[in-house]
């Protein structure tokens, strides 16, 4: 009930002009920032931060959470349209998405990604109310030696789902990690690789970083290949059908569910959670066989699953300071630039602030359904901008963006050092995402493995027997025996003879007609 | 996700896998010789270089398993090296690189105004980009010039005004 009464309050203090224009303003930018492939909503986040830095909090936080929810949207359009996700989230949305777009049906497409967007995005909301205060409790019991596992765990899970090679993820998880320990430690002041730098005696800061990581990096990967603006097919009204939305109930409360789930893992970004609900909603369907050549359930499970994890994502950026993704990342940063201290405490300290984040996103959702049904045609105009023009202004955004948080000239050649590293790490088939988690973590980990060290006088067991992270290491290790390919061979082969025996028995217990 | 095509050879592999040992072993080196300020008497447990140097270790364990794993894939001859692959550097990157590090470490910071800076290298990267390119052999020189002018004036003094006036940033 306590809960509910600041959720109305939260709802009443974002209902008023002001409020509403950013947000549907913000959308609109997130949108677009998701239409053009390159740009991602990581990006736009760390972008957007930096251009909102002297913004009151709570307006600085609505813009940046309206531009995520915008952009994870908005990458449906040319999954759709032109086979090229938008952003990494909608690469499950190609698959159908295109499919019916080819049979004429791009509009219809349209209309069921926002359908299933709007849907996912406020079932997210919904957990993310419910889910925050309760894990926030809970974390109030967690301990050194927990958090210690929770920042491995992230940055493994992250590594592992990211990319097709989990040792790659792995090695960006555990250099980003090493990365954030650069400057003064947080227990002692004392310099850590900073080779007589003054400007590295506080690290190095991470919105440049990540800046550089993903949008430098992304402006030279464009401008690798020539590539011509792309050509659009005409297409049907966007307005979604009652029926294709009432027919795939199950599908679309499967896919928020999952999306949510895979949201609050940490690390595990939108992409993870949009193929993950249409595999689930694949395996269950009546017409699986229709998946990839046009079917609207696949399209739904997709787009619900991607936008139900990003308010996942957030539940454990919230409660725990430990992002559930990349742009979740940015988010946990921007909050603790403008003074937000997520965390266990977080409930304690600023219970309103979980509320008004609820309420961000609801403003947020309703801001991408205005957009997904009335302003499509207009938006996709940016979609013929030449990548050689926009590309070089995402540039300077990126110089600018870099300066604006401390005025320092270091920090724009922080940005340039980690876009060239970032650039070249991508073209060797490294991913940014488990980089960017490591970075975040670095802090926790460090602090948290030396503290549960004096705690336990030097003894590891804590480390290993307290129950949660007993479970989190056995989940740790049984992530790295999987990727050794004997292992991974014997488990695929015992479970090929465990479901060849059900099937037998299954057969012997039916009885004979 | 990155197709296999993309995927780099066993050859480059196998010497990022020894980049990554070279790292890590740096960071392990750096981390032992640091300062483990016994003479404030802190718990050794707290030793700024622990963390650090458990992540060096790790790195150069990956790294190893990395080099080994590209190291056998190339001598069975299982490798994808028939697969052609697209180079990861061009004169386009380099020319990208060249102008963006012009502009970042050369112009800005240096005493030019912003805009001045911003529109110089707007106007170079706009033009080069487009006339060499994506036009080559179009003889539209001047469409091009006027074009990268235009984008170039209007994007620098749009930046300069949204963020300087509107949000009040301050800019290099």
């Amino acid at each position: 009930m306590e809960g509910l009464v600041a959720l109305a309050r939260s709802l009443v203090t974002f209902l008023h002009f002001w409020p509403i224009a950013l947000t549907l303003g913000s959308t609109l930018v997130g949108i677009m920032i998701g239409c053009m492939p390159g740009l991602s909503a990581t990006l736009g986040i760390a972008l957007l931060t930096t251009l909102t830095i002297k913004m009151p909090p709570n307006d600085a936080i609505l813009i940046l959470i309206s531009a995520y929810i915008g952009a994870i949207y908005g990458g449906s359009r040319t999954a759709i349209l032109l086979n090229i996700p938008g952003t990494a989230a909608n690469a499950a949305a190609c698959l159908d998405g295109y499919a019916l777009a080819r049979q004429g049906q791009a509009g219809r497409a349209m209309g069921i990604a926002t359908t299933g967007s709007v849907t996912g995005s406020l079932f997210g909301v919904v957990c993310l109310a419910l889910f925050t205060p309760l894990l926030g409790e809970v974390a109030l019991a967690f301990g050194a030696f927990e958090f210690f596992w929770l920042a491995v765990f992230g940055v493994m899970m992250s590594g592992q789902v990211t990319g097709e090679d989990a040792l790659k993820g792995w090695i960006m998880g555990f250099v980003g990690l090493f990365v954030a320990l650069v400057g003064q430690d947080g227990i002692h002041a004392h310099n850590r690789f900073t080779f007589d730098i003054n400007d590295l005696a506080g690290g190095f800061s991470l919105i440049p970083m990540l800046v550089g990581a993903f949008g430098f990096a992304e402006v030279l990967t464009a401008m690798k290949d020539k590539m011509a603006p792309p050509a659009l097919r005409a297409f049907d009204s966007v307005l979604p059908r009652f029926g294709d939305v009432l027919r795939y109930w199950k599908t679309v409360l499967r896919s928020g569910v999952i999306g949510v789930y895979v949201g609050i893992l940490p690390g595990v970004g939108e992409d993870m959670a949009a193929w993950a609900s249409y595999a689930a909603a694949r395996r269950a369907s009546k017409e699986s066989e229709q998946f990839g050549k046009g079917s609207v359930e696949g399209l739904m499970a997709a787009e619900t699953g991607d936008n139900a994890s990003i308010p996942g994502a957030i539940i454990p950026a919230l409660a725990l300071a430990i992002p559930g993704s990349a742009p979740a990342a940015v988010l946990l940063a921007a909050m603790i630039i403008h003074g937000v201290r997520p965390g266990p405490l977080l409930m304690v300290e600023q219970p309103q602030f979980v509320y008004d984040v609820v309420a961000m996103c609801t403003l947020a959702t309703l801001g991408m359904l205005f957009f997904g049904l009335f302003l499509i045609r207009p938006m996709l105009l940016v979609l013929r901008i030449p990548r050689t023009i926009i590309m070089p202004i995402i540039f300077v955004l990126c110089v600018v963006g870099s300066y604006a948080i401390a005025q320092r000239l270091f920090d724009v050649w922080t940005m340039i050092g980690f876009g060239v590293a970032g650039f070249f790490l991508r073209q060797l088939g490294y991913h940014m995402a488990p980089l960017v988690l490591g970075m975040v973590l670095g802090d926790i980990l460090d602090k948290s493995l030396r503290r549960g060290l004096v705690l336990s006088d030097g003894s590891l067991e804590p480390f290993f027997t307290r129950p949660i992270c007993l479970v989190l290491w056995l989940v740790i290790a049984a992530s790295i025996l999987w990727q050794i390919p004997p292992i991974k061979e014997a488990a695929g082969r015992a479970a090929g003879a465990l479901a060849r025996l059900t099937g037998v028995r299954d057969r012997e217990a039916r009885p004979r007609g | 996700m990155q197709s296999l095509d993309n995927q780099p050879s066993p050859r480059v592999e196998f010497f990022s896998g020894l980049g990554w040992i070279t790292l890590g072993s740096a960071i392990v080196y750096g981390s032992w010789t640091m300062d483990r300020l016994e003479n404030l008497n802190i718990n050794p447990y707290t030793a700024p270089g622990l963390v650090p140097g458990v992540l060096g270790a790790v790195i150069a364990l990956c790294g190893s398993i990395m080099a080994v794993r590209a190291a056998r894939v190339g001598t069975s001859g299982s490798d994808r090296t028939a697969v052609t692959r697209a180079p990861i550097f061009n004169w386009r990157v380099a020319l990208s690189i060249a102008l963006c590090l012009g502009f970042a470490l050369g112009l800005v910071g240096r005493g030019a105004p912003f805009w001045a800076a911003a529109a110089i290298f707007l106007f170079l990267h706009v033009f080069l980009f487009s006339e060499f390119g994506e036009r080559r052999g179009q003889r539209r020189l001047w469409r091009g010039i006027l074009v990268a002018l235009a984008v170039s004036a209007g994007a620098s003094f749009a930046i300069t005004m949204i963020f300087q006036e509107f949000f009040l940033v301050r800019l290099p």
